[in-house]
């Protein structure tokens, strides 16, 4: 009788294995090294400012040659300004924090970009005090796809981004629990 | 390019864009575009006369700049193509797209009209142009198909009907410019090819440059503006067959 239960049991529990092959339990989270995202709250994200520091250009982008400037984007950051007045001179010499930008065109004292999918205008009449006159929300839906920093830029372990009233300003490396992977 | 990365991935390979050639006139005059300055071939914004043009992935738009603080959307289309550049000429846009070039007329500035393409059998390419020829870069990989990455040279006298005239094969070419009868083609770590195109059926390679990884450029004012991955180069192109570099500025 034993033996007949401890075969049915069997019987059972191997019927169970059958049911549930081809299923993979969650795999306990492990910590691993990758990039975390960093976060600015939208309302802080938006802010367009302008400073008459250089900066390092970090993910260089497209160019723009507008009278005695070059205009360079920092894909995702911004907009670096270069005089060139003399070439043999030029030089960065300040920086337009505008997040989630890529794209730029000026005519006369306006410069035309995006900050994520938003159009956004900017007054650079008095380079000093560059600002922003008016914002067109959500004009190229698309561009928000294009927006670098939605992944790192190396390959490896990364925390999917998921703070749905911020936006992504930047990555650092970090002790993470797995969630994506970027290859 | 570089630029992106996203869920449009493939999108990573593709470059296109336009440029002008022409015969009649010194140099390059893409517009009557009084105060505005000149982009680089890499781009998705271009104005021509009181229209700021841009395209996304899929869409065509043109914003009104008639007030130029506040941009006002005139026109949107979708467009069943993966749109990278965008390139104005005279009364013509140029589109590079994954599978081809389309040209618009903007004869109604607001209102931009389809009036020809080029396909390339699925490549992935940027295009050139003058009033009657237009250069184009392909840059053919796994994503887009078979064609030979290289410089294409198509005759456009009719526009809405580009015939292919020529082909220079070249590894992985990015963004041009032309000067005078000199066109640089940016070709990542192969170098910055200096080409003679006084014959344009014909592109003659004067030189290349080998110190940096090109991407673009703009020649502008007797300089030529180079986007490398470093860093940006300036060479002074007074004379467009003999850039001699005047400074780097680098990331």
């Amino acid at each position: 009788m034993k033996y007949i239960l401890l075969f049915m049991g069997t019987m059972l529990l191997s019927s169970c294995w059958k049911f549930n092959s081809g299923y993979l339990p969650p795999q306990p989270q492990q910590k691993v090294w990758g990039s975390k995202p960093v976060y600015a709250a939208k309302s802080a994200a938006e802010k367009i400012s302008y400073t008459d520091q250089k900066h390092p250009n970090i993910q260089p982008g497209n160019i723009y040659a507008f009278g005695k400037f070059i205009f360079q984007v920092d894909v995702g950051r911004g907009i670096h300004v270069i005089d060139n007045a003399v070439p043999s001179q030029a030089d960065r010499i300040g920086f337009i924090t505008v997040n989630g930008c890529e794209q730029i065109s000026i005519k006369g004292n306006y410069l035309y970009t995006n900050s994520f999918a938003d159009l956004i205008t900017l007054d650079i009449s008095n380079p000093a005090r560059v600002n922003e006159v008016s914002r067109v929300r959500n004009a190229f839906p698309e561009l928000m796809y294009n927006y670098p920093l939605v992944q790192p830029q190396e390959s490896g372990y990364y925390n999917c981004p998921q703070q749905l009233d911020s936006v992504v300003i930047g990555w650092v490396k970090d002790s993470i629990f797995t969630s994506c992977y970027k290859n | 390019m570089s630029i992106k990365l996203s869920a449009f991935g493939a999108i990573l390979f593709i470059i296109s864009f336009t440029f002008f050639y022409s015969c009649t006139k010194e140099g390059v005059s893409a517009n009557n575009n009084a105060g505005t300055g000149k982009g680089g071939s890499l781009t998705r914004f271009t104005i021509a006369g009181d229209y700021l043009y841009a395209v996304d992935n899929h869409y065509l738009y043109a914003y009104s700049l008639t007030n130029p603080m506040k941009p006002a959307k005139v026109y949107t289309s979708p467009l069943n193509f993966d749109i990278e550049t965008i390139y104005p000429f005279d009364k013509y846009l140029f589109l590079g797209t994954r599978t081809g070039l389309l040209i618009y007329s903007i004869d109604t500035a607001s209102a931009p009209r389809l009036i020809g393409q080029a396909s390339h059998a699925r490549s992935c390419d940027p295009v050139v142009a003058n009033d009657s020829v237009a250069f184009v870069t392909l840059k053919g990989n796994g994503n887009c198909g078979p064609a030979v990455s290289g410089l294409y040279v198509y005759d456009i006298k009719t526009i809405g009907t580009p015939m292919l005239q020529e082909t220079v094969e070249l590894h992985e070419p990015v963004g041009l410019g032309l000067q005078d009868s000199v066109l640089y083609v940016c070709c990542g770590d192969a170098g910055l090819k200096v080409f003679n195109v006084k014959s344009p059926y014909s592109p003659k390679l004067i030189t290349t440059k080998k110190d940096a990884l090109y991407v673009d450029v703009i020649p502008y004012n007797g300089i030529l503006i180079c986007f490398a991955r470093a860093g940006i180069l300036l060479y002074d192109i007074a004379n467009p067959a003999i850039p001699i570099l005047v400074k780097e500025i680098a990331n």
